[in-house]
This record gives structure tokens, sequence and C-alpha cells, in this order.
């Protein structure tokens, strides 16, 4: 298992910076970083850790200002836009803390919507939409809007349209940050059950309950990363 | 291929919804176009039916009918000379001329003055003397009674063929033949009413009387006045120009004129009033389609300002839909074809619009037919507007697909 062959993230030297005015900021600052499949990694750290600007550089959704980014042995840097739009759809799932729905569409669109940028007839979208949303306890929701819905049901629609695609990783920005405790734990019961599905899982989340579900936590401190600690099986279930 | 086709179909379809969620902005965003479209499809469509009608009216009058009338050099006429075309020159090119049909003279009653009247109404007209042939001629049928006929002339009967204004305008009972009007002084007997041709170019074509030409040249009296026109039709395989060559041989010769002397005639022809209108109309309809083409470019500065703010509006949107898979290529082809999509909108209803318009126009124009749209006005209607949406669609398209997502996601 240790084998660094079954590494799907490899992150070497990555930093970030953001121009400013009189100086550039370092979000992230030579970050080193791999991650087997079948993880099951929790992200901390303070606010303004860098903790959203990694996960976005795991989702592809921006690049890193130095450093190579290896995904499923292929460095990210070489992809064009539109391979990189291919990645966006197939290869990683990507939940939002503000859930990020379409506010004007139904929770079957909402959820279909990955499908529509593939080659893939209706039906067959439909389809894949239901069993998504049947994963996530939602089936009798389907003609609802977003806006109809409640917080923990809107990240469930979030997180069937991440696992529409059947994706091998799936990214949470905090996904139970805007929920309360409950629905919180409801959410978490859901991500261990897609970890033991074979899913690789990387969470951001301020909250210790939430990180102990994970089997690793990374803590990051003003873009470095401070510590990384893997823990025992038997530790693993009693939050 | 088939890849590309869905990706056509997909967009089209969130473009389509995107216009659908903002139907009234969306509307209003292709009022330009639909001015502009309509405003050239009402003046293509009223020039196209004015000439239409001008010409088929033109056609009526006959376009192979030529005139021959008295031309004067201007140098000569202000030397105080006249020309003249007299009744032995169309007696001569009747016996002498070939490949014409028929040929006829007409002269005005210039002793007779322009008024006539018939029981107490009075009304100004003209009055022409011709012979029989005339009919043939200039087309001219009667609706009542019957043209002027070969005794008529012979004998300088007094007897009157009169268009239906005239009639009309003097108040005349419903068949007038046998009635007597009064030209200054004369009594004429109506043997027959024309048939109503209409106005052209706002002339009324029905306010005529005609009389023998025997009778008018006698009440015209002195031979100084005898000046005549002469009008043919030229057989309908002949050459006009070879016909118009022997004429003016014989009448030069007729008339002694040296080499170097001017024609004292000159020959008109509808064919060239019908070439001179459809200039005017060619030009008429040019300039009106620059001015419009001017409110098309505003259509299409306005759907390109509204595509700019719908794209900043959906920052999130086109953000949310990166962050799923979509590539720049399926955003530039939804935004470009929401453009298309507005764009052909206005140019669909513009073309009602003008269509509408044309037909209200047309049937407030007395005596004009039926609205014609050409299939070019059709058609460039639509390459414009299909233009006008790629081009001004592009900008903002380009714009879209080139959104970084995480800087989309980030915008509220
Ligand atoms: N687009 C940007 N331009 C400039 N600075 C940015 C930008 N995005 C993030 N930063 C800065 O980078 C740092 C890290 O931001 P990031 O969003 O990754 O923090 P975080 O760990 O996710 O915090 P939180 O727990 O509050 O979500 C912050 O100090 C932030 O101000
Ligand atoms: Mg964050």
């Amino acid at each position: 298992m240790n084998d660094s062959t079954t590494n799907v993230i490899e992150l070497k030297h990555i930093t970030k910076n953001y121009p400013m005015a009189d100086e550039d900021f370092l979000a992230l600052n030579d970050v080193n970083l791999s991650i087997k499949k079948n993880d099951y990694v929790a992200i901390t750290g303070p606010s303004g850790s860098g903790k959203s600007t990694l996960m976005n550089i795991l989702g592809c959704l921006d690049q890193p200002s130095d450093g190579e980014y290896w995904l499923d042995k292929q460095n990210v840097a070489t992809k064009t836009e539109t391979q990189l739009a291919e990645i966006r759809n197939k290869g990683v799932g990507f939940i939002f803390q503000s859930f990020n729905l379409l506010p004007r569409a139904s929770v079957l669109q909402n959820v279909m919507q990955p499908l529509v940028y593939r080659m893939m007839p209706a039906a067959e979208r439909k389809k894949l939409a239901l069993e998504a949303l049947e994963r996530v306890g939602l089936s009798s929701k389907v003609t609802s809007l977003p806006n109809q819905l409640s917080g923990g049901q809107r990240q469930r629609v979030a997180i069937a349209r991440a696992l529409v695609t059947k994706p091998a990783i799936i990214l949470g920005d905090e996904p139970t940050g805007n929920l309360d405790s409950k629905t919180s734990r409801d959410i978490m019961a859901l991500f261990d059950q897609l970890h033991q599905q074979g899913h690789t899982i990387i969470l951001v989340t301020h909250e210790a309950d939430i990180a102990n579900h994970c089997q690793r936590i990374i803590r990051l401190v003003d873009g470095v990363i401070e510590s990384d600690i893997r823990k025992q099986q038997g530790e693993l279930s009693h939050a | 291929m088939l890849k590309t086709m869905h990706i056509f179909f997909e967009a089209s379809k969130a473009a389509m919804q995107a216009i659908t969620a903002h139907g009234m902005r969306s509307a209003l965003t292709t009022l330009g176009i639909v001015i502009g479209v309509g405003a050239v499809i009402t003046v293509v469509a009223i020039m196209e039916g004015l000439s239409a009608n001008i010409t088929s009216q033109l056609d009526d009058l006959g376009s192979d009918m030529v005139t021959l009338r008295a031309y004067t050099d201007p140098e000569q006429e202000m030397l105080g000379f006249s020309n003249k075309v007299s009744y032995e020159d169309f007696l001569l090119l009747k016996s002498k001329a070939d490949n014409v049909t028929d040929m006829t003279a007409t002269m005005r009653a210039f002793s007779l003055g322009s008024s006539v009247q018939y029981g107490r109404s009075t009304t100004q007209t003209q009055i022409i003397g011709t012979d029989s042939s005339y009919q043939n001629v200039v087309h001219i049928y009667p609706e009542l009674g019957r043209f002027l006929s070969e005794s008529d002339d012979l004998k300088r009967r007094r007897v009157a063929f009169i268009g239906s204004s005239v009639a009309k305008k003097l108040k005349m009972p419903p068949d007038p033949t046998g009635q007597f009007i009064n030209l200054s002084g004369d009594w004429f007997r109506v043997i027959g009413v024309a048939e109503t041709r209409g106005s052209l170019f706002g002339f009324d074509q029905d306010n005529y009387i005609i009389a023998p030409f025997s009778t008018i040249r006698s009440l015209n009296g002195s031979q100084a006045t005898d000046n005549i026109d002469i009008m043919f039709r030229p057989q309908s395989d002949a050459s006009l120009t070879d016909i118009k060559i022997q004429m003016r041989q014989i009448l030069r010769q007729k008339h002694k004129l040296l080499d170097d002397d001017p024609d004292h005639f000159e020959f008109h022809s509808a064919e060239k009033t019908k070439k001179q209108f459809a200039s005017i109309t060619t030009s008429v309809t040019l300039v009106a389609s620059g001015v419009v083409s001017i409110s098309l470019l505003v259509g299409g500065i306005g759907i390109m300002n509204i595509m700019l703010v719908s794209v900043t509006e959906r920052t999130k949107e086109i953000g949310i839909a990166k962050a799923l898979g979509a590539t720049p290529q399926f955003i530039l082809l939804q935004f470009l074809i929401e453009a298309l999509i507005l764009s052909l909108f206005g140019g669909v209803m513009g073309l009602l619009l003008g269509y509408g318009l044309a037909s209200m126009v047309s049937m407030m124009m007395p005596g004009s037919s039926s609205v014609l749209v050409p299939l070019w006005a059709i058609g460039l209607s639509f390459g414009f507007t299909t233009a006008i949406g790629v081009i001004f669609g592009l900008a903002p398209a380009i714009k879209a697909a080139k959104l970084n997502p995480v800087d989309a996601l980030r915008y509220e």
C-alpha cells in the first residue's frame, strides 16, 4: 500500500502567490503531499491558512504559481484548458461549502449538469442522475428547486452532482460548514459510505469531530503543512 | 462530428434557457434589430410594389409604343424658329415606313382651349384630334359606345370619345353616349366612354376627350399651327433602331435638311421612361437600405451590450459550469448561439413588422397592388442578422469562455 505507484495525487513543491499591490502574498509555500487511492483525508487549519487555495489546485480549478501537480501519474501543468475541463468533469467531484447549485434548475437538472458536457443521451443522463440522488437519499425531491430544500438537502444534491460522473476522487471544501451538527453527521455518514465504496476523499474542515471521521489529518498553517497524521485502524470510528 | 453536433445541441438548449429566463429583457434587446429589419423590409416592399405597379401600367400603355414629335434645337429656338411635324409628314411615313403595325397622328385642339361644358358643369381637360388607328396604337378601348371610325374622320363629324373622368366630372348620366358636350361653343356628340386606366405618377389618365383628326384640324384652322404627334408600334420582331433610321431618312429628306442640320423631330418611347424609373427606384432603395443598415448596426451594438451584461451577471453560473467540466468551446458556443438567437429572432419579428407596415402603406396608396417582399431582401435581412449575431456576440462569448473557474466561482 505504501508503494508510490498507488499515489493518485502528488504535489511537489507547490506554491501559490497572489500578486498584491505592495508585495505578493504567499498563500501556499512549498507544499509536498502524496495521497493514495482510497485515502480519507481531512485538511484543517486556521482561517486564511490556504486550505481552499490548496483544494482549488487539487480540483484543477486553479493553477499553482510554482511546483508540480501530478494527478493519476499525469502532470496537470501540461494539460490544455479543454483537457482540464475533462478532468474536472470525470476525474474529480468537487463539493463546495456554499453548494453552488443553479438556482433556476431543478434538483434533477442540477445533478445531470456534469453529464451535459459529455456525449451522453438524455435518457442515460437521467438514469445516472436518479441513481446518484438515490445514493444520497433524495429520490423524493427530484423536481424541487434548490431554494425549496434545506441546507442539508442542498448539500446532498451537490454531493449527488459530484458523484454522478463516478469520479475516483471527491473533494469537499468545508462541505458541512453551512450545516447544523445533526445534518453534518448525516453528511459525514455519507462520506464514510463513499469511502467504503472505494472513493478517494479529501475534505477541508474546521471541526475536530468531522476531521475524526478521516484516516489522515493534515494541518495547514500560513501556507505550510504543519502536521500530517495518519490514524491507526482502531481509532477510526469512535466519533 | 457526432460530438460537435451534440455540443451544438446542448449549447443551443442552454442558450434558449438563458433567453427565456429573461423573456422581457431578451425581447427589448432585439428591438433594435426588429426596427432595423422592419424598416428595410418596409422600404424595399414599398419600392418594389411601387415599381411593379408602375412598370405594369407602363406596359399597359405599351412599352413598345413610340411617339415622334417635333424638336427644335435650343439655339434655333432662341432665334425664334419652331420646327413642326406636319400631317403630310405623317402621310408620307405611313405610306413608306416598313415594319410598323399601326400608326396614328394626334393634334391638340388649340382653338378649343381646354374647358368642356355639360349642363351646368364645367371641367378642364385635354382635347386631342386623332384617327381610328389611335385605338390600336395606344390600346384604348370603349367601356360604353364605340371609338372613332374612319367615316367620322372623313365626314369631319363633331363627335367625341371621352375618358371616364370627364364623364364623372361633368356629372353625366350613367350612359353618356348620345349626350352633347360643349367645347368652346362647338357642340360634340358623345359616341363612347373609355375604360378606366387609373393614375400614373399621380396623373389622372382618364381625363381626355378624343375627336376626329379632320374635325380638330378644321377647327384649328390656320395651316401654320399644323403640328402633330405621330404614334406607332413597331412589329413585334422588328428592330426599333432600324425603323428609326429609316424614318429619319424619310423625314430629313422631306424637310430638306443638310448633312449637319439637326433633326426637326425626335422619338420618345415608354421603354425609356421605364428605364429612368427603374434607375430612380434602385437608387432610392440603395439609399434607404444604407440609412437603415445603420439602425441594424445600432441593434447589433444593443445585443453586444446586453450579452456583456449577461456574461457579467452569470459569472458565477459560468464558474459552476466550468467547475463541472464545461469546456471553453461549450461556453463560447452557448453565448454565441444566444446572441445569434436574439439576433435572428429580431430578424423574424422585423420581417413580420415590415410586411405588416408595407401592407398598411400599400392599402393607403391608391391604385397600388399587393405587397411584394422580394426573396433577396429576406435573404439579405437574415444574412445581416446572422452576421450581427456572430460579430457582436463574439466578444462577450470569448469573455465568458476565458473566465478562470476560481475567479468566476468567487464572483458574487
Ligand atoms: N484571489 C485572491 N487574491 C488574493 N489573495 C487571496 C486570494 N484568494 C485567497 N487569498 C489569500 O490567500 C490566503 C488563503 O486563502 P484561503 O481561501 O485558501 O484560506 P482558507 O484556509 O480556505 O480560509 P478559510 O478557512 O477562512 O476558508 C488568505 O489570506 C487569502 O486572503
Ligand atoms: Mg476556505
